[in-house]
């Protein structure tokens, strides 16, 4: 049966992983989305068209590559981390991950050189700009944020396969609900899902009041 | 720069946390059939088990074909699934120690009330089958590599029937309750194990046409995983756990395990 105290650790392991996976996305999206977006390199279009091709990725494709590096039998097997929460948040860096840093990259890449111009006469340095960059475009980072989380707590199928859907453990809310749907409780899947919906309603309300208008 | 702290800062807590994992378990992972998971019994027998023995058990419920070869991978300490003859080859491969029966039901037909293949007079497996393959209703299969599966490509060979590939033949690809909402939503037959079926909730239309006879026998085995095979393998707490269920306290559980008053499993 499922008990209310059930329905309680699939709601905070989807914010635990969810939550864990989006923040780990960002600052690396933020970090080598600057570094796209502002250096020129060899190869720098492919990799941008490769990330952004990637933004697509099915979940269970993400789950199954994660899952083939993560087996015991993969070149990361030693780790020891399938089955386990660590490697949901793993498999949720690689759906997030291409469509945040693409934001950045496109974004950074039409701010970047309006600041530099004005900026640079004014004898501030590279650090100085990004660093204003950042403080000034809170506003889209936060969507950036937001789009993120979004594509994380929705998915189905990446934390499944190497979660294992474990109760009490690595069982999310999508895997929940997809369970007992399968097992006929069709509407306590309705009510679930209505309850994964308030959830991300109630973290876009807390994000949205961050913004500075 | 401090983005170089911040990557710095992340790789060391994952290093921590890939660390913490490093040393013996105190977990077992079973890879399990979906019946034996989504009935509940796992969820009972493992924290029964972490009650009397502090060795906490994680199941990955997924069809037979899908734990077998999770489990050849060396994702896994403990199969449990329920067919012996992929069960044995597992073992000559040398991936597992030895096969013990875990417990049985059997599987069952269900189909519409009505009945309109007129198979619930037949008490023969095959003339059933050849029934249903006759008519023009239609037959939901799990065509996922299931035990059940397994089961039911043996039953049509049994018969001597081709799979019949056709509009009224369906493959559902998913665990039994999915294909069991499937054949109740369209009014079909299917093959099920008894134990999905008496915890399935969206019956609507269906029953139980046939069971019973010896074709129809469902035997769940448990199998450690061979430590010789993969060294990272708990063996001794899978031993444990084997032992408690076959002979021990585990046992009495699965005996003592209904739903609605109804017995899903036996043991031997």
């Amino acid at each position: 049966m499922l008990t209310f105290e059930k329905i309680q650790s699939a709601i905070f392991i989807t914010l635990y992983v969810s939550i864990f996976s989006t923040i780990i996305s960002f600052i690396f999206s933020m970090f080598f989305g600057y570094i796209l977006a502002i250096y020129k390199f060899k190869l720098k279009k492919s990799i941008v068209i490769f990330l952004s091709s990637m933004t697509s990725i099915p979940p269970v494709c993400a789950g199954l590559l994660v899952y083939l590096l993560i087996s015991r039998s993969g070149p990361l097997g030693w780790m020891e981390i399938l089955y386990s929460p660590l490697a949901m948040i793993l498999a949720q860096i690689v759906i997030t991950f291409p469509i945040m840093i693409t934001l950045i990259i496109k974004n950074i890449e039409t701010d970047y050189p309006i600041y530099k111009e004005e900026l640079l006469s004014y004898g501030a340095s590279k650090k100085d700009i990004i660093f204003l960059l950042i403080s000034n475009k809170l506003n889209i980072y936060i969507t950036v944020i937001l789009v993120g989380f979004g594509r994380a707590i929705s998915e189905y199928g990446a934390a499944a396969i190497v979660g294992g859907s474990i109760d009490h453990f690595t069982r999310n809310m999508t895997a929940t609900i997809a369970l007992e749907t399968s097992k006929g409780n069709v509407s306590l899947g309705i009510i679930l899902g209505a309850i994964l919906i308030s959830l991300t309603l109630i973290i876009s309300i807390i994000l949205n009041t961050l913004k500075n208008d | 720069m401090n983005f170089h702290k911040i990557l710095l800062s992340i790789l060391s807590i994952l290093f921590i946390l890939l660390n913490l994992n490093a040393h013996s378990r105190d977990y077992i992972i079973v890879q399990s059939t979906t019946s034996i998971a989504n009935t509940g019994l796992l969820d009972l027998l493992s924290s029964k088990f972490e009650k009397q023995t502090g060795i906490k058990v994680r199941p990955i419920a997924v069809g037979t074909g899908n734990a077998i070869s999770n489990a050849k991978r060396g994702d896994g300490d403990v199969l449990m699934v329920h067919s012996k003859k992929d069960e044995l080859k597992f073992i000559s491969d040398g991936f597992g120690v030895k096969r013990h029966k875990l417990m049985y039901n059997n599987f069952i037909i269900v189909g519409p009330k009505d009945d309109p293949a007129k198979i619930s007079q037949e008490t023969d497996i095959k003339n059933i089958m050849k029934k249903i393959s006759h008519s023009n209703q239609k037959f939901i299969s799990r065509d996922d590599n299931s035990g059940t599966h397994i089961k039911e490509n043996a039953l049509w060979k049994l018969a001597n029937i081709n799979l019949f590939d056709n509009r009224k033949y369906i493959k559902t690809g998913t665990s039994m309750a999915n294909t069991l909402n499937v054949a109740s939503e369209m009014n079909a037959y299917t093959l099920s194990d008894k134990g999905t079926w008496i915890a399935f909730k969206n019956k609507n239309n269906l029953k139980i046409l046939f069971e019973g006879g010896e074709e129809m026998h469902n035997e769940y085995g448990i199998i450690a995983i061979n430590p010789q095979k993969f060294p990272h393998v708990e063996y001794d707490k899978s031993k444990e756990f084997i032992e408690w269920l076959i002979t021990g306290a585990g046992k009495d559980v699965i005996n003592n395990f209904t739903y609605n008053g109804e017995k899903l499993f036996f043991t031997n």
